[in-house]
């Protein structure tokens, strides 16, 4: 039975639209991931399951319970907020309990629950301390400590790492997704960061403008991206797109664009246009680079770049290069790389090529 | 049920409203009503009847008590910006020898309750003759401890590139401060006046004790004595004298309530 | 740095020597005066400790440190009662909410000796409005200033009514920095509006409480011109503020060394009242 539905929901303030049709259903013990850039809705998608924002058409159920009309104290959810919301003047302890306090819980249930929760989260020295003794991973501990301690139907993160530096928010990610699992409680889980989308998520729904981009496990966002936000958002680092024109050159069909061409299998199907525009992705590391440049191409699918930078990360490298008058990035793990200003050979692999038409939506 | 909560609340809030405005509005339409209406409860008159300010206003100097209320309040004010800014500018970007005891004295001011220090005040006063004259009510008030921590906590902020710049150019230190810092400092210059004006406006007991002519007597003091010495007479009197103590405030109040509300809360806190 | 050394004393020079004559000097003199006996007229004479014995037995001093209690008892509770009221009230988007908040403020701007004119024709027995409005819904008059039972919690109230607004001002600047994800979070832990009030606001707004009870402490110990115009200082000296009898005493009785330990008692007692309010109700905000 899916746990959580959204029903053809949408918010509106006033004139503007903040999220347009949003129907999808959780399953239960799924940890669902909403993604996208500041503005799409995802925040406020999480704030209606919650209850922190009434609905303006469209329904919510939790369960087979209608929770659309329901103050947030009566949905029987818990969320993690961005900077976590722990009660200042309460000791750790007193935090994690005040929910259980609230709905009478007896005392000995309540002890036995805190106990729990702080064994897990490792927060057994803390509790008698206050939040504004705690560092930031400390506290974003207890914040879900709290939750956990309700044992609700649901889980809610907004954006919980955000506050956090980068190694931490790593570490917090791992801690997040094996508590999860371990709990099996159906979890919706807001970020603006794809690794975090990536990393966690059983499904991802990435979000743009209020509106659905793309629903999906993580390896079928990056594979297979319906349209070119979702290709450009999903990956890291991201794709690279050069706009241009698709052709049938004496029967095969191939990418043009200025100073390049790439040979694509299949063929033209008589609906779509010729020489319509199209924009072609390919990912930095689906490129084959050679760093032996020879003075002209020897392939069709083969492009003359020169270096303009190149990034040493350690065991992988950026390289950025031009072809004609487009700026690409190939990723590639070697130890010794060319310099600047050196010419290399890159092959498309026509199979992971992703064409976009000028709608932004994936050609087949 | 949420429309009744909210309206629930505009009604409570309206009642509250109420109760702190219509007294004040009581007050100005018994001023214009003959004796035998004051004790009504209606706001209009029968008969408007100005013969209360006109006996007022024949009884007691109440015009020049006008006059030296505003020419203290302005005079107090104006010293408290120009030497308050003048010692605060000092006080925070200038170093020199005596700056850390200047500070402490000035905290440790704001904690002695004005009760203290009255009597010796009072001899002072005294003693220098001063009984009877401007002079009793605006030297005690020409600095304001809460006027110099204010400022010199927003001159704190303002950043040093500028002063350096300045200093550069070969400008004094008061050349720097009414053509540099003056011009940024108008919010906490505009709060600064506002309650050192009506703390000096409103001030009542200082002038009881220091000066006994009716000519120099401030208009709360004025009014004070007025309503108490039975030189009013009648309810619509009396409260027509307080009308001239409250309705230039009242103006004000009305244009500049936000700046009221930032200014006296402000200060408050502080003190 | 020779000059800024010396532009710094410069500016200050003046303001010192105003600490000096208008503080210091006060200060120390009023300490001095304790043990003297001045009627500023003849010359000081030493007297010892002869005023601080006087002020020890001195029943009017007593009795008016007794009514400035009775007034507080009454002040302190109903002005943290309405102003945090009030500012409940305020802290939502509201229609007009710039116009509820200057009324809420405006008795603060108006002089004190205006509000206690005004008032004491409020509560005038047989023609004050308030009597009036009682009358209308069948009640007996009550006869507030008159009676020594009434007089000071009627100054209380009046009190309480003059300052409301600024304190509404204090509170609703603690309100705004209770973060929005606590106020959620107890939300969806399942809190009844009473129970965020008492778990979440409250605590959470006790320095601003703490704020109001000294300023309205110290406010009340300095209590002068509502007595003055209103009662005189009675009935049966049941409003007599120490404030008053301090006035009395130097401007009337022309006993100034009585009148300046008058002062430095009153400092000291406010002083230690604070204190005792600040190790109370501030130490529950430290742990």
């Amino acid at each position: 039975m899916p746990s959580v539905t959204f029903e053809h929901v949408s918010k509106r303030f006033g004139e503007v639209t903040v999220v347009e049709d949003f129907d999808l259903q959780v399953a239960d013990g799924e940890l669902l991931v909403l993604v996208g850039g500041s503005g799409s809705g995802k925040s406020t998608i999480l704030r209606m399951l919650a209850g922190l924002e009434t609905v303006t058409t469209g329904k919510i159920w939790i369960d087979d319970r209608d929770v659309t009309p329901l103050p947030p104290r009566d949905r029987d959810v818990a969320m993690v907020f961005q900077d976590y919301g722990l009660y200042p003047h309460m000791t750790v302890r007193e935090n994690l309990s005040l929910g259980l306090r609230l709905r009478k819980v007896p005392r000995d249930e309540i002890e036995r629950r805190v106990t729990w929760a702080a064994g897990m989260l490792r927060l057994e020295p803390l509790l008698e301390r206050r939040p504004k003794q705690l560092s930031g991973g400390q506290r974003q501990r207890v914040a879900m400590g709290r939750a956990m301690v309700r044992e609700p139907l649901v889980f809610l993160f907004d954006e919980p790492l955000s506050n956090l530096d980068a190694g931490l928010r790593a570490q917090m990610r791992i801690e997040i997704g094996g508590l999860q699992r371990r709990l099996g409680t159906t979890t919706v889980y807001v970020t603006h960061d794809q690794v975090e989308a990536m990393t966690l998520g059983d499904r991802i729904v990435v979000l743009a403008d209020g509106k659905i981009q793309q629903i999906g496990r993580p390896i079928e966002l990056y594979l297979a991206p319906v349209n070119r936000f979702v290709a450009g958002f999903i990956g890291t680092p991201s794709m690279n797109f050069v706009d241009g024109r698709l052709q049938t050159d004496d029967g095969a069909l191939a990418f043009m664009t200025e100073g390049a061409r790439v040979k694509l299998p299949g063929k033209l199907l008589p609906s779509e246009n010729e020489s319509a525009s199209v924009t072609l992705g390919i990912r930095p590391e689906d490129l084959n680079v050679d760093f032996a440049a020879n003075g002209t191409p020897n392939s069709d699918d083969a492009l003359l770049g020169k270096i303009v930078l190149v990034e040493r990360l350690g065991g992988t490298s950026h390289i950025h290069f031009e072809v004609g008058p487009h700026r690409l990035m190939a990723s590639v793990s070697a130890d010794s790389l060319p310099d600047v200003g050196d010419t290399i050979t890159i092959q498309v692999p026509a199979e992971r090529v992703h064409l976009f038409g000028s709608d932004g939506r994936a050609l087949s | 049920m949420k429309t009744f909560r909210r309206v629930a609340l505009y009604a409570g809030l309206t009642i509250a409203a109420i109760t702190f405005i219509y007294p004040f509005l009581w007050m100005a339409s018994a001023t214009f009503k003959p004796p035998i209406e004051v004790g009504s409860l209606s706001l209009i008159p029968n008969h408007i009847t100005f013969d209360n300010y006109r006996t007022m206003w024949a009884r007691a100097p109440f015009g020049r008590a006008l006059l030296n209320s505003a020419f203290v309040a302005t005079t107090i004010t104006l010293a408290v910006l120009l030497f308050g800014s003048m010692t605060a500018y000092a006080m925070a970007r200038l170093s020199f020898r005596g700056r850390p005891v200047l500070n402490a004295a000035t905290i440790a001011v704001l904690l002695v309750p004005g009760q203290l220090t009255l009597i010796p005040l009072y001899t002072l006063i005294v003693q220098l003759g001063w009984i009877d004259t401007y002079a009793a009510l605006i030297v005690p008030y020409l600095f304001n401890a809460t006027a110099i921590l204010m400022l010199r906590q927003f001159f704190l902020q303002i950043p040093q590139s500028l002063i350096d710049s300045a200093r550069m150019d070969g400008m004094g230190e008061l050349r720097i401060l009414f053509t540099i810092f003056w011009p940024l400092s108008k919010p906490v210059l505009s709060i600064v006046a506002i309650f050192t004006f009506m703390g000096s406006w409103n001030e009542v007991l200082w002038p009881l004790l220091v000066v006994r002519d009716q000519h120099l007597m401030t208009l709360p003091q004025l009014l004070t004595v007025f309503a108490l010495g039975g030189g009013a007479g009648t309810i619509g009197v009396s409260l027509a004298s307080a009308m001239v103590l409250v309705v230039p405030v009242v103006i004000a109040y009305a244009f500049l309530q936000r700046n009221f509300i930032e200014s006296m809360a402000g200060a408050g806190i502080k003190g | 740095m020779r000059a800024e050394e010396r532009s710094g004393s410069l500016l200050t020079a003046p303001y010192a020597a105003f600490l000096l004559i208008f503080a210091v000097y006060p200060i120390a003199f009023a300490l001095a005066l304790v043990f003297m006996q001045w009627d500023l007229v003849t010359t000081p004479s030493f007297a010892g400790f002869d005023n601080v014995r006087l002020l020890a037995n001195d029943g009017r001093f007593w009795r008016a440190v007794a009514n400035t209690f009775v007034f507080l008892s009454i002040h302190v509770p109903l002005q943290i009662a309405s102003a945090l009221a009030l500012a409940l009230a305020l802290n939502r988007r509201l229609v007009l909410r710039g116009f509820w908040r200057a009324s809420f403020f405006l008795p603060v701007v108006i002089s004190g000796a205006v509000v206690a004119i005004l008032w004491s024709h409020l509560y005038a027995t047989d023609v004050g409005l308030i009597n009036r409005l009682l009358a209308r819904i069948g009640l007996n008059p009550v006869p507030w200033l008159t009676d020594p039972a009434t007089a000071m919690p009627a100054i209380a109230v009046m009190v309480t009514w003059k300052n409301v607004g600024f304190y509404v001002i204090i509170y609703l600047a603690g309100l705004q920095y209770i973060p929005r994800s606590c106020q959620e979070a107890i939300e969806i832990e399942g809190a009844s509006a009473w129970q965020r009030f008492r778990y979440l606001t409250l605590p959470s707004l006790l320095p601003q409480t703490l704020l109001v009870v000294t300023l309205s402490t110290i406010n009340g110990f300095q209590l002068f011109i509502e007595p003055y115009v209103m009662t005189g200082g009675g009935p049966l000296r049941r409003t007599y503020s120490v404030v008053l009898y301090l006035y009395t005493n130097a401007f009337a009785y022309q006993k100034m060394g009585y009148a300046a330990t008058i002062g430095v008692a009153l400092a000291l007692i406010i002083g230690t009242v604070v204190l005792i309010q600040r190790r109370t109700i501030g130490r529950t905000e430290a742990l």
